[in-house]
């Protein structure tokens, strides 16, 4: 048994749980901010309404997103692709332009993982009470301390999933179907797995995923230059390090700014020493900088011994914000913006599609005349009722007949008959034949589509 | 003169990862294709997604085939790099890891660092 231990713990080097000291300073308030915004949104946006839909509502079964006041039908699915292209873009730019803004602020890993931490600090106490608390033995202190913190995880991560579903489901008929205990499989399926995902990335994995999961945390060196902003520790200034009072005199102890008090290490989620230099599992969170101006100012040395710099200025170099790559993802990421801005504004919220009926090539009628007949599905994809006027351009001699008369609620999708008619001289065999579908009221909102008219070959 | 016969010639790791990546993510296509066209018509899907083109049946195969490859290429190059990137052999172990940090009571060596905050 023991010799079983020996070679385990030969073959596995066990690293200490991180115990992330709450840090309080003005890089950790707008990581609050953030957190209060961004999940703000999330819980939030489903519950508001806008323009008689839910703000934001991925409508899977009848294929149309509402996003705020738009919304997007499954032709329009290239503006989403485009808008996710524009998402990644940005982040490209903030990246070269800031580093890792994205992970120390605004990654739902960061921003779930602080909520969790916040819950876990309101429960245990701060960093030293909970490593005792781990340390402890069970007795009912801990039982009640580590249960009640696991409800709050719980409850929070299930509150997660079912605002995720309700960006899928309409969210106040979702609630009515948790209360009524009237879910759905899918419904059911997806709320419990995205509560999962929530308590066991937040609660469980936590730094584990940006060290060994995250695709952006591999790649995001590559978007990096030396005039990118990085969390660095002024190796010059700082060492060597060692402790003092302020009393001392630290020029006959030969010691530099850094007091090592471990603060550093103490405050980062990652539970690295940012002293050793950038690292890979540096999330830029910034509560390095945070706790370490606050030792500074307690020194009465000047802030700033960690701190936001660019590798140009840890060099003695001068930094620059403009550079070529900046210019480049700057200048893409507006033309995407209002590229996609302008076409959103200028979609023509009008669709029509002419199906020729399968049966029947033509149909003669007494009069000489051949008939043509079609389905024609007309989607009125604005917010208001409309009338449809239909007409052939360019032809004069074709007649137009349909049943019945088109008129679509907002955002209705109508089917009708459409029969086209012309006399037998009009011409042989295939004819294309433009067709205007235009609203009765103004502004006009009007589509021309094409179809194919057959006559006798012969 | 010895010329190298084209069987003993041996792949770098990155000929290695790049043949494997198109040629797994080719089969998965190919397992994907059969599984949705044995569920779906592709003129379904014709119709409902892109009804201004009328495509013909193959050409729609050709597109989900080749989405489809698009896909999985990702997903397998994407987890090549993850893996080429990430830690190498023995890191369980600590190997190639820096030490883990140490922290202390920042009190115990400068006394002005001792109030209930710091604690």
């Amino acid at each position: 048994m023991s010799q079983k231990q020996d070679a385990d713990t030969a073959l596995y080097r066990k690293d200490p749980k991180v115990y992330p000291r709450d840090v309080k300073g003005s890089f950790a308030s707008l990581r609050k901010l953030a957190v209060f915004v961004l999940l703000g949104l999330y819980y939030l946006l489903p519950w508001l309404n806008w323009g008689g839909h839910q703000s934001v509502l991925f409508d899977l079964p009848a294929r149309k997103f509402y996003i705020l006041g738009l919304t997007f039908w499954p032709q329009d699915f290239i503006f989403l692709a485009l808008m996710l292209i524009i998402a990644g873009l940005s982040l490209f730019f903030v990246t070269a332009v800031a580093g890792r803004l994205w992970c120390g602020y605004a990654c739902p890993q960061t921003v779930w993982t602080e909520v969790f931490l916040w819950m876990e600090r309101w429960v245990e106490g701060d960093r030293n009470k909970r490593m005792k608390l781990d340390a402890s033995p069970w007795n009912t202190n801990k039982i009640v301390r580590k249960s009640s913190k696991q409800i709050l995880w719980i409850g929070f991560a299930f509150w997660t999933g079912f605002t995720f579903v309700g960006f899928f489901t309409p969210i106040r008929v979702l609630g009515e179907s948790v209360i009524n205990f009237q879910l759905g499989g899918w419904e059911t399926f997806w709320m419990l797995f995205y509560s999962f995902a929530t308590y066991g990335n937040a609660g469980i994995l936590r730094e584990q995923v940006c060290k060994y999961m995250c695709p952006y945390a591999r790649f995001q060196s590559a978007m990096f230059d030396k005039d990118t902003l990085v969390i660095a520790y002024d190796e010059a200034r700082g060492e060597p390090r060692g402790g003092r009072s302020k009393k001392d005199n630290v020029a006959e102890k030969g010691l530099g700014d850094c007091i090592g008090c471990t603060l550093c290490v103490q405050v980062c989620p990652t539970g690295i020493d940012i002293r050793e230099g950038l690292q890979i599992e540096c999330i830029a969170c910034a509560a390095c900088i945070d706790v370490c101006d606050q030792v500074m100012e307690k020194m009465d040395y000047k802030k700033g011994l960690i701190s936001y710099t660019t590798e140009h200025r840890l060099n003695g170099k001068e930094s620059h914000i403009f550079r070529p790559r900046i210019f480049v993802y700057a200048f893409l990421l507006l033309a995407l913006t209002a590229g996609v801005i302008w076409a959103v504004n200028n979609r023509v919220l009008l669709r029509a599609e002419l199906l020729r009926d399968r049966n029947a090539l033509y149909r003669e009628l007494p009069d000489n005349q051949i008939e043509n007949v079609y389905t024609l599905k007309l989607i009125n994809m604005d917010f208001k009722p409309h009338k449809y006027k239909i007409e052939v351009i360019n032809n004069d001699d074709m007649r137009l007949l349909i049943s019945p008369e088109p008129e679509l609620d907002p955002e209705e999708v109508g089917n009708f008959i459409l029969r086209m008619q012309a006399p037998i001289s009009a011409g042989r065999g295939s004819m294309k034949v433009d067709v205007r579908f235009s609203t009765l009221d103004e502004p006009v909102i009007e589509r021309t589509v094409s179809a194919r008219f057959l006559l006798p070959f012969d | 003169m010895t010329t190298e016969h084209p069987i003993n010639r041996r792949w770098s790791m990155r000929q290695r990862d790049w043949a494997v990546v198109l040629w797994i993510a080719f089969l998965s296509a190919a397992i994907g294709a059969f599984v949705l066209f044995g569920l779906v018509d592709p003129l379904d899907m014709v119709n409902a997604w892109a009804d201004e083109y009328d495509f013909g049946m193959r050409l729609a195969y050709g597109l989900a085939f080749a989405f489809l490859y698009l896909v999985c290429l990702l997903a397998s190059a994407l987890t090549m790099f993850m893996i080429r990137t990430g830690p190498s052999r023995g890191h369980t172990k600590g190997e190639g890891r820096r030490p883990i940090p140490k922290v202390q009571d920042p009190s115990k060596s400068s006394p002005e660092i001792d109030g209930e905050e710091w604690k």
